[in-house]
């Protein structure tokens, strides 16, 4: 039996996404995760699944946003190439502030016009708003429309790409732990372990996030409602089935324990002053995990010739925003690695800054 | 002689504070950082204490590469008790009895609340901390904070992330006449460098500025900014401003002017 060409460890949301679309151009590729397929205990499984540039320009630099436009091109191509139906929905993001943070809704306008050359939004006044997005009537007096933004139902997706790694015949290792001290079997490794490959990446941190999931089935937002305020950054999004998710803390800290009392009172105050419905929905989860992340909050891609170790990681909030750019950009530099495997990354080549950066992590 | 802020025994070079919270990211803090030279970097534990004693490590050794003195805060506590617990916490994990000592009165503006802040600075000095209270420009609360061992006192501009600047002038500008030796920092409410400017142009010790530089579009241009508005305004206070005239008084002779010692046949009646 010949050897695979890649062994991809680490199976949250980029290392299936990168198996797949690696298998499907054609390479032999094996898989381990730590748990089982259907993703419960990855990062993108407590998530939002949004895939929001421009909404994100606020705590992006440009190249992140660019590479979220990338992304949100490719997520329905590679979606409708799933054998499994995952809900997407691309309807674009309302961004609303109470009275007292106008000044938010300003500052918006100004990082977004700095950091994205390509945006475009629309100004709604209450009416407009209303047109736009009933569940809101009269909540808000103004408001920004950002077209063509997305989501993914990211607890869906998951098992479809398990599904989809099944169907191209992807050995898949799962519940199977890779020790540090371990080297699968392959041409070359792909680290996508995120948060556990943190004995590999000094500099890297956990950020805390909490989220609130509710049945609230008389509630179908047909938008991704964010609300901007001076100290929190609170998204709602519709999912099938009546849910609805309600996003996210940012916290500076490694702990991925249950969510705090004041965390699960930000979110869901924050979403009942959106939503006052809401009081009777039902809480169905509230959930926690750790964002990977480096110093500039910014991914990275780096290659260690001498272990033909290919390490992804720190895609912080990123996740969905990101993950296609990532995997495409990968798939890129892989055929250089697997034919001269002593040669080294240079400057990542549609996303530059992906590669090395002087203080954000060291280089083998 | 370097002109230096000194308390509790340590002279700084630099008169700005900067809280490190709310940053896009830590590379970015640590170039605001670079820019400012602050004195001391303000941070927050409340909401890491509960995870363990390794929860907020990645990020707090970030901040100790800065290489300048940490000042842990107990932002976030509603009660005496919570913000000396707090304070416990922090001289463990921060290895310093420097506290920013926070009470929180009210939930909306984060006022602080006297009563408790009293009662914890009491506390606390006397277990050895070196207590600077976020205070209000009350005369007598920064009085008897200073009766109970604090030795720098941080009276608000504003509530804590509004940047409206100072918003009662002339209490504050008491408050520094009515104490002249007791090191005193503008925190909180300063959205502007010309606010940092204006209150250390009244002869304040210091400022503390977070959010002003962290959600500033441009957080480095800001921090340089504030560090501008520092020295000038210190500068200007330091220099002795001149005094304040109620008419125009040139400042070359008219002599030579045509018609100059007959300006006062211009001049409108109720002035002259």
């Amino acid at each position: 039996m010949t050897i695979p060409d890649v062994a991809i460890v680490g199976g949250g949301l980029l290392g299936r996404l990168l198996a797949w679309r690696a298998a499907l151009g054609g390479l032999r590729v094996t898989l381990y995760d730590a748990n089982d397929r259907q993703g419960n205990e990855a990062t993108a499984w407590v998530a939002g699944g949004m895939v929001t540039p421009q909404a994100e320009a606020v705590d992006a630099e440009p190249e992140l946003v660019a590479m979220g436009r990338r992304s949100l091109s490719l997520w329905p191509v590679w979606l409708s190439a799933l054998p499994t139906a995952v809900h997407y929905s691309d309807t674009g993001t309302l961004l609303v502030w109470q009275r007292s943070d106008a000044g938010e809704g300003r500052r918006f306008e100004a990082m977004l016009r700095a950091r994205d050359t390509q945006a475009s939004y629309e100004r709604l006044d209450a009416q407009q708003l209303t047109a736009k997005e009933p569940a809101l009537e009269n909540r808000f007096r103004e408001a920004l429309y950002l077209p063509g933004e997305a989501h993914v139902d990211n607890r869906q997706l998951l098992p479809a790409l398990a599904d989809a790694l099944d169907a191209l015949g992807v050995e898949c290792h799962w519940n199977r732990r890779v020790e540090d001290t371990e080297r699968p079997e392959a041409r070359l490794v792909i680290d996508c372990r995120g948060k556990s490959a943190k004995s590999r990446w000094k500099e890297l941190r956990g950020v805390r996030g909490e989220l609130v999931r509710l049945h609230a089935p008389g509630i179908d937002l047909k938008h991704m409602v964010r609300l901007l305020h001076s100290r929190y950054s609170i998204y709602l999004i519709s999912r099938p089935g009546g849910n609805l998710v309600v996003g996210a803390t940012a916290i500076e800290s490694d702990d991925c324990s249950p969510v705090s009392v004041r965390g699960a009172l930000e979110l869901l105050s924050a979403a009942y002053a959106v939503l006052p419905e809401i009081s009777e929905a039902r809480i169905l989860e509230l959930d926690c995990d750790c964002r990977p992340a480096l110093p500039d909050n910014r991914p990275a891609i780096r290659y260690s010739p001498e272990a033909r170790l290919l390490e992804v990681n720190g895609l912080y909030r990123h996740g969905f925003l990101l993950s296609p750019a990532i995997v495409e950009e990968v798939l890129t530099v892989l055929p250089q690695f697997l034919h001269n495997p002593g040669s080294t990354l240079g400057a990542s080549p549609r996303w530059p800054s992906l590669g090395a950066r002087e203080g954000v992590f060291a280089c083998h | 002689m370097p002109d230096t802020m000194t308390f509790y025994g340590q002279d700084y070079g630099s008169r700005i504070l900067l809280g490190t919270a709310r940053y896009e990211s830590p590379v970015l803090l640590l170039e605001a950082i670079e820019t400012a030279q602050p004195a001391l970097l303000t941070v927050a534990l409340r909401k890491q204490i509960q995870g363990g004693s390794q929860a907020g490590q990645s990020f707090w050794s970030i901040l100790r590469s800065a290489n300048r003195p940490l000042l842990p805060n107990t932002a976030g506590c509603n009660s005496a008790k919570e913000a000396v617990n707090t304070a416990l916490m922090a001289r463990e994990a921060f290895e310093t009895d420097l506290i920013k000592l926070e009470v929180i009165g009210d939930e909306a503006n984060l006022q602080p609340d006297p009563f408790g802040l009293l009662e914890a600075a009491a506390y606390l000095v006397k277990r050895g901390f070196k207590v600077l209270p976020y205070c209000t420009e009350d005369l007598i609360l920064c009085r008897r904070l200073l009766d109970v061992g604090c030795e720098v006192l941080m009276p608000w501009a504003a509530p804590i992330g509004t940047g409206q600047g100072p918003r009662n002038p002339k209490a504050l500008r008491e408050l520094r006449d009515r104490l002249p030796d007791v090191p005193l920092i503008v925190d909180a409410g300063l959205g502007l460098p010309s606010h940092a400017c204006q209150v250390m142009e009244w002869g304040f010790d210091g400022i503390l500025v977070n959010t002003a530089v962290s959600r500033a579009i441009d957080p480095v241009r800001m921090a340089m900014a504030f560090a501008g508005a520092v020295q000038a305004g210190r500068g200007g206070f330091l220099a002795g401003p001149m005094p304040v005239q109620e008419f125009a008084v040139p400042s070359t002779p008219d002599i030579g002017r045509p018609f100059w010692d007959e300006a006062h046949r211009f001049m409108p009646q109720e002035i002259a």
